[in-house]
């Protein structure tokens, strides 16, 4: 505590900080995240069925999904979503819930190329998450290619005793 | 002429006045024998019986005293071959010092002492530079019986009212106090966040800790299992580089597979 203020975390869960997480809790984040996508989704497949019937009410039906267009979407849906959310806060909803923070190789905040290029990753090749539960540093295929890191980070962003990243971001 | 009186002819042997004559000289021997072995007998009984009661009548040291020249029988005795024949060490180990100490009377050879001039005498100042008078002091000194002596003569809170800057020691005091860093340590030690969020958080927040403890939980149980399953030894290292979050970590403790949500 010294120098870094009152840290607001549980005492339980303070010497976890700063660790990598395990697969379950990333599995769990995994799961919310895409629960998330799916809303926005479906979010999306109600606006457009909005909008058509508000062009012509008349004839309006449902607006019919391939597979194709659905999965395509899911996957810009996807990547958008991770890229912004790990640039922004390091965390997407799914971390923010479990407590988890994405950084990069030496504990910074990701960048912009650095975020897209992992959610292309993780949206291209989600199994990977798996490789957690072998490797002994937890990591994933994705943190083992690109050096990053998933780590436990209950603190919110600002919080006394939150270290500034090395960006400064 | 004596050996015809002694043994005359014609008279038969056994009559010969050599045989009765010698007979009578043998009894003659056994009868002063046994004659001087009784009056040694009776010497012993009479002797020290009279001589105990000519001493005690006599007062013998009286007599020697004023009869004989001590002076003179003094000179004749050779002091030195006495003194060299005589065995001093095991004279001292025969003596009992203790008896012979208990017999002085201390208090009037102290009080025939003028301690004073022995005093001045004394060079202290030589005295006390060979002297630990340090060691001496801790060693045995009841230093505590002292002190305790000393401060129930005195009253310690008026002479520090009367004689102690207080304003000045306690700008002092603060100066060396980190008031800050102690301040985290007590808000530490009473887990004063946990108070907080007892009393502030609600049943989300408590939710989402509980199910983030149980994740970790769970993480844990994962790498131990399979890291059993892969006859792998040691902890995994998954600390990040630049990620430590908490300046002091504690030690890790075993989380509790249902974590109280009600709290």
């Amino acid at each position: 505590m010294s120098g870094g203020g009152v840290s607001p975390l549980p005492r339980e869960a303070r010497p976890y900080q700063g660790q990598r997480a395990g697969l379950v809790t990333r599995l769990v984040a995994a799961a919310i995240d895409g629960a998330v996508v799916g809303l926005v989704l479906l979010g999306g497949y109600l606006a457009l069925a909005g909008l058509l019937f508000l062009v012509d009410p008349r004839s309006f039906t449902f607006p019919d999904t391939h597979l194709i267009v659905s999965l395509a979407s899911g996957f810009v849906v996807l990547v958008v979503y991770l890229t912004i959310s790990w640039r922004v806060s390091g965390r997407t909803y799914g971390c923010l819930v479990m407590g988890l923070r994405v950084v990069g190789p030496r504990g910074q905040n990701m960048r912009l190329v650095g975020s897209l290029v992992r959610a292309l990753f993780c949206a291209v090749f989600p199994v990977g998450l798996l490789w957690i539960a072998v490797s002994r540093a937890n990591r994933s295929v994705q943190d083992t290619v690109l050096r990053t890191s998933v780590v436990y980070d209950w603190q919110p962003r600002g919080a006394p005793g939150h270290p500034t990243p090395p960006d400064g971001t | 002429m004596t050996q015809v009186a002694l043994r005359p002819p014609l008279v038969p042997q056994p009559l010969h006045p050599e045989r009765w004559l010698g007979r009578l000289g043998r009894e003659g021997a056994d009868r002063r024998l046994s004659i001087r072995r009784e009056l040694s007998r009776r010497l012993d009984v009479l002797v020290p019986a009279v001589l105990t009661e000519v001493l005690r009548r006599a007062h013998l040291t009286e007599m020697l005293v004023r009869y004989v020249d001590l002076d003179t029988v003094v000179a004749a005795v050779d002091l030195d071959a006495a003194a060299a024949r005589l065995d001093v060490d095991d004279v001292v180990r025969r003596v009992d010092v203790d008896a012979v100490v208990d017999r002085v009377a201390v208090d009037s050879v102290v009080d025939r002492v003028d301690v004073g001039a022995v005093v001045r005498r004394v060079d202290v100042d030589s005295v006390l530079d060979r002297i630990d008078l340090t060691a001496v002091v801790l060693g045995r000194v009841d230093l505590d019986a002292v002190l305790d002596a000393v401060l129930n003569r005195i009253d310690l809170t008026s002479v520090v009212l009367e004689r102690v800057d207080l304003d000045a020691l306690v700008q002092a005091v603060l100066a060396r106090i980190d008031l800050v860093a102690l301040a985290e340590e007590v808000i530490d030690a009473v887990d004063l966040p946990e108070i907080i969020r007892e009393s502030t958080g609600s049943m989300a927040s408590d939710t989402v800790r509980g199910a983030r403890m149980q994740g970790i939980a769970a993480d844990e149980a994962v790498g131990r299992a399979v890291d059993r399953l892969l006859l792998r030894r040691g902890r995994r290292t998954t600390q990040a580089p630049g990620a430590g979050l908490s300046p002091e970590q504690p030690e890790k403790t075993p989380i509790p597979a249902q974590t109280d949500r009600t709290r």
